[in-house]
């Protein structure tokens, strides 16, 4: 119908406030990317952060830091935001995925100085990312779960950038242990909170460990005198008290005289020692009392009759931890006295308090009749600070094993995949049209981002080693990355550099959606 | 040309028109504008509103980010009435502007920006007119029967499909596709789309989106969003119960199940030994048993409360093989009062006048990093919940706003069937109509006609600048083709050429159209009105009021 068809977006001249508005929100978005950039990586550096209270927090985890910089500017935040999604969505790869995200918005700055609408480039990016996912697919290798090695080889490079890289040989077969104990043969997903992170201050990274069986942090009440270690035990786990009776309603007791004071006594007595033999014959041994808010939970009466009947008591279990030890000891909670039957019982072959490096745990081990297995790792470290990073580590390493059930595939790791999907987008797009071509070169340019950050941070030549990587893909070497070890380009498959082929693809995607809304926004307007 | 200060009192002495004396009709800090003064600020506070959300307009339109002065809060949004609502206005006409945005999302949910659009435009050309001496009046009866000149061309070329459910689901999708394709889910409008008109479908034909529960959770992309049918709880069951129920009969209470609660306000025992403690405490636990053998009574196998359920009756319900959820928020325990068809009942002792809900299962899902509570197959089978995945909270948010959009455009759709094309296709042929009807009207009216019909061609003028397109071509050129008889053209935003919209599948609701067209007509005769604005005093935070 038109004659003269010009689909052209020659004409589209952005207009001076949009264009402001947009270039101001790439530069806040570019800032908070090169902020952690240096974090990137096995010889990446940690960030340390005062919070408002003065709690120092030393860090390489890309949302931990994220999540403690206070960012203002709304385009920031979105930033954080994707960082959270990839935290939640593989768990690792936090940093890579904004490192990304910059990147891109970089790439998208250029294209809009051609003169490119955003919204086409916002397209043609997703696109773009698309078609990576599926090139990191068909270059991932399928791994079955059986495969331990594999597994600690993964987790092994997700510690490899954090502080306990040098234990990665201790930590990562803990964490591959841990999850490969919950996951049912046939799952897709895992939940780790069936996976219980302990941390105590004292003792070295060395001496952390993982524990078949439920490890308590709450200390064995001593005062009277009950024992600490119980063989063949018999657990049971109460939501009553063992104190003098306190109906909800407030009371008043009135005492006339003092024959009365007598009875009193006698009669608390009484009441306690008949709930503690009534625990005892049910032939319990070990008792873990939940804290009350409303009384006390035990008094020191009971604690002597419970020291008398040789039963070990823990008080103060919270009551959200109910669930996980019910399910951990495959005992049930009790809630009332009365209904202490020796079936609601758990059993373990070992229950003993432990002390080591000055602080002390309860160890429950041997464990039967367990419906659904859980498993207890305690961290050590010197510090709070040391502590809490090698925490985040675990769990991080946690969620890379997490990602191989959902996803069982792994990919080789040192940049080599951004390579290969760069060098593979970069070809294809020589075969597209229009402005699609032009935002897919600047897309593949873009991910060289991960391999030339890999390289600066460990104080390589980025130029020689990025030019090198591309020649040696050119050359049909797919698993070539960086391999910060040899300071040089390598088969990083054979080096066993190796991660979840889910951390790559999950951080594209989120980054190229991220950039997408950011690309759409024209204005910003203060609001109520 | 100057305007002067007509408040009695402002004037100084020697103006003309100064009163021999000072008069004070007005109270303090009140203030007055008048005639073209008046007409002045309705119009710039409308043109000033339009413009502000004319860029969100069409397929290429850009979003807005708002950021609140007061949380610090960031809302990114391409639907105009979540712009309008956020932004503070202190002009009145702006202000009925954003009213008639809200009005229209609270019919038809989605044209927001249209119709603050179209209102904007109507009044820039009732402005020119003013210039030209023409009475507002006159221009008022002008519009009035363009309005109804252009209605009548909608119900021309308007296309009813609803008796052929195959090409009517086809409509329907094409409908959602064309709503989305200026939202954030543009991308994946197809599959958004779908999304949408299944769940829309299943309603039935009812509007009532509350069976529609839309769920946001950080995580994945957006292309992972899923629709699933029955509902979604974001609570867990009870400690040592069976993690998946079949068949379950659902009892649904809001009721304290805690102890502490349970006591009669400051009644207070006094006893003289703690044996008797001891047996008040038995007394207390017998209370809330009885309580829970009553609910047992129902013979139902779940039961969900609002409230928190203590450790004891929660242990007794377990021993009972009843599975419990406590805590339920106050919406989830309404909604799936709806879902499961059962009541929200708050004491137990007529099991037998109580309406228990209804599903086939209920099981504990893993989404995200959260576990939730899902309830399959209930009694209700219109409701359905779609899980939205996204990178950010403001990418879920608005893909959740969107989605919205669609959703009651698209139930709104199944009432009143018919359809119009988009891409400007219906503007230009409405303004086809209305300038042929001012050819044969006699008067100045006619020229407020040409005015109305100028106002509605500005729309598809809008679509393509934002696309960057040169418009003023483009524009003439689907006026050529429309004017020639080719009432399906309409504009494709994505090549910069006219096309058949019919072909291209770019369907919008007549009833969206036609709510457009008469809310901003109204709207500007509303404002033409206005002749004189008053301004109480505004309120002060003094402690005397």
């Amino acid at each position: 119908m038109a004659s003269k068809v010009a689909p052209s977006n020659a004409t589209f001249k952005d207009k001076e406030k949009p264009q402001e508005v947009r270039k101001s929100n790439i530069v806040a978005a570019r800032a908070v990317a090169d902020a952690i950039r240096t974090s990137l990586g096995p010889k990446g550096m940690d960030k340390m952060i005062k919070t408002g209270k003065g709690e120092v927090i030393i860090s390489n985890d890309g949302h931990t830091i994220l999540r403690h910089m206070a960012v203002l500017h709304p385009v920031a935040k979105m930033l954080v935001d994707v960082s959270g999604a990839q935290d939640v969505e593989a768990g690792d790869g936090t940093t890579s995925v904004v490192v990304l995200t910059g990147a891109l918005l970089g790439a998208a700055e250029k294209l809009l100085n051609k003169g490119i609408h955003p919204t086409m480039i916002a397209e043609s990016f997703q696109r773009a990312a698309a078609r990576s996912v599926e090139i990191l697919l068909d270059m991932s290798h399928k791994i079955d779960l059986s495969d331990r090695q594999q597994l600690i080889r993964a987790a092994n490079t997700s510690l490899s950038s954090k502080i306990v890289a040098q234990h990665s040989a201790l930590l990562g077969p803990i964490a591959v242990d841990a999850v490969l104990k919950v996951v049912a043969p046939d799952a897709t997903n895992v939940d780790l909170n069936d996976i219980r992170l302990i941390k105590k201050v004292g003792g070295t990274i060395d001496d952390t460990e993982m524990v078949d069986g439920v490890v308590l942090t709450q200390n064995v009440i001593k005062t009277a005198g009950g024992p600490t270690m119980v063989e063949k035990a018999k657990i049971g786990l109460i939501q009553f008290q063992l104190s003098p009776p306190k109906p909800d309603m407030e009371n008043n007791v009135v005492v006339n005289d003092y024959r009365q004071m007598d009875k009193i006594l006698k009669e608390e007595r009484a009441y306690l020692l008949n709930i503690c033999k009534k625990i005892k014959k049910a032939k319990c041994n070990v008792l873990l009392i939940q804290k009350s808010i409303l009384r006390d939970a035990v008094n020191d009466l009971a604690l002597h009759f419970l020291a008398k009947l040789n039963i070990l008591v823990v008080k103060d279990i919270e009551r959200d931890e109910i669930e996980f030890i019910s399910k951990s000891l495959g005992c049930k909670p009790i809630a009332d006295v009365d209904s202490f039957t020796e079936s609601r019982l758990g059993s373990a072959d070992l229950v003993e308090e432990i002390e080591s490096s000055g602080s002390r745990i309860i160890k429950i081990t041997g464990v039967k009749n367990v419906s659904s297995p859980t498993v207890s790792v305690v961290c050590r470290g010197a510090n709070h600070q040391i502590l809490d990073e090698t925490e985040r580590s675990l769990h991080d390493a946690l969620c890379v094993i997490r990602c191989l059930v959902k996803v069982k595939a792994l990919i080789s790791g040192g940049g080599a995949p951004e390579i290969e999907v760069s060098r593979t987008l970069f070809k294809e797009a020589d075969s597209l049209s229009g402005v699609e071509q032009i935002c897919f070169k600047q897309f593949a340019d873009a991910l060289e981002v991960i391999p030339t950050t890999l390289a600066e941070n460990a104080g390589m030549n980025p130029i020689e080693i990025v030019t090198e990587l591309r020649n040696k893909h050119e050359l049909g070497e797919r698993n070539a990355g960086i391999s910060v070890r040899r300071t040089g380009a390598t088969n990083t498959f054979d080096e066993h550099v190796l991660q979840p082929v889910l951390v790559s693809t999950s951080a594209i995607t989120l980054a190229s959606e991220c950039v997408k809304s950011i690309l759409r926004i024209d204005d910003i307007t203060f609001s109520r | 040309m100057q305007y002067k200060r007509l408040s009695p009192g402002r004037l100084s002495p020697g103006d003309e028109g100064y009163p021999a004396f000072s008069v004070n009709i007005f109270g303090d800090q009140v203030t007055e504008e008048r005639a073209e003064n008046a007409r002045l600020s309705a119009f710039v506070g409308a043109i000033a509103v339009g413009d502000l959300v004319k860029t969100t307009l069409g397929p290429k339109g850009m979003d807005k980010l708002l950021q609140s002065a007061s949380t610090g809060e960031a809302v990114m949004t391409n639907d105009g009435a979540t712009i309008l609502k956020a932004i503070p206005l202190d002009n009145p006409a702006a202000k009925v502007l954003v009213n008639i945005a809200k009005v229209q999302d609270d019919e038809v949910g989605d044209g927001t920006t249209s119709v603050t659009v179209l209102g904007a435009e109507l009044l820039r050309e009732a402005e020119k007119l003013v210039d030209h001496k023409i009475h507002p009046q006159t221009i008022i009866e002008g519009y009035r029967l363009a309005n109804k000149a252009a209605v009548a061309a909608l119900d021309r070329v308007a296309v009813d499909n609803g008796t052929d459910s195959a090409k009517f689901r086809d409509d329907l999708i094409n409908i959602a596709k064309t709503t989305l394709s200026s939202k954030i889910l543009s991308q994946d409008k197809e599959y958004f789309a779908k999304l949408a008109v299944d769940a829309v479908l299943r309603l039935k034909g009812s509007t009532n989106l509350d069976h529609i529960q839309i769920m946001k959770i950080v995580g994945g992309k957006l292309a992972d969003s899923y629709l699933d049918e029955g509902f979604i709880l974001n609570k867990r069951f009870g400690v040592n119960q069976p993690k998946k129920i079949e068949n379950v009969k659902l009892l649904i209470a809001n009721t304290s199940m805690d102890t502490d609660k349970v006591k009669i306000f400051g009644a207070k025992f006094k006893v003289d030994a703690t044996s008797k403690l001891a047996d008040l405490e038995k007394a207390e636990r017998e209370k809330m048993k009885s309580k829970v053998e009553k609910i047992k009574g129902f013979n139902i196998n779940c039961f969900v409360n609002r409230q928190l359920i203590y450790d004891w009756p929660e242990q007794l319900l377990a021993d009972a093989g009843i599975n419990s959820i406590e805590h339920a928020d106050f919406e989830g325990v309404e909604r799936l009062a709806l879902v499961t068809g059962g009541e929200v009942v708050s004491t137990f002792d007529h099991p037998e006048k109580v309406k228990l809900g209804y599903c086939d299962s209920i099981e504990e899902v893993i989404i995200g990093e959260d576990v939730m509570t899902k309830f399959s197959g209930v009694a209700a089978g219109r409701a359905c919940t779609i899980v939205i995945r996204g990178a950010t909270e403001q990418v879920l948010a608005e893909a959740e706003r969107s989605l919205h959009d669609a959703l009651s455009v698209l139930s709104q759709t199944t009432r009143e069937t018919r359809t119009v094309l988009g891409g400007g296709c219906a503007e230009m042929n409405m303004s086809k109509a209305v300038d042929t009807a001012a050819q044969n009207e006699d008067g100045k009216k006619s020229l407020a006609m040409e005015a109305f019909a100028r106002a509605l061609r500005q729309l598809p003028t809008i679509l393509a600048d934002n696309a960057g397109f040169d418009s003023s071509e483009l524009v003439a050129k689907l006026r050529s083709s429309i004017y020639n008889g080719m009432t399906t053209s309409g504009l494709d935003l994505n090549k910069g050429v006219i096309a058949d919209m019919r072909e291209l599948g770019i369907v919008e609701s007549y009833k969206l159209k036609r709510a457009v067209v008469n809310s901003a007509s109204e709207a500007a005769e509303v404002l033409l009105r206005v002749d004189n604005i008053i301004r109480a005093k505004p309120r002060t935070a003094g402690r005397n009021h």
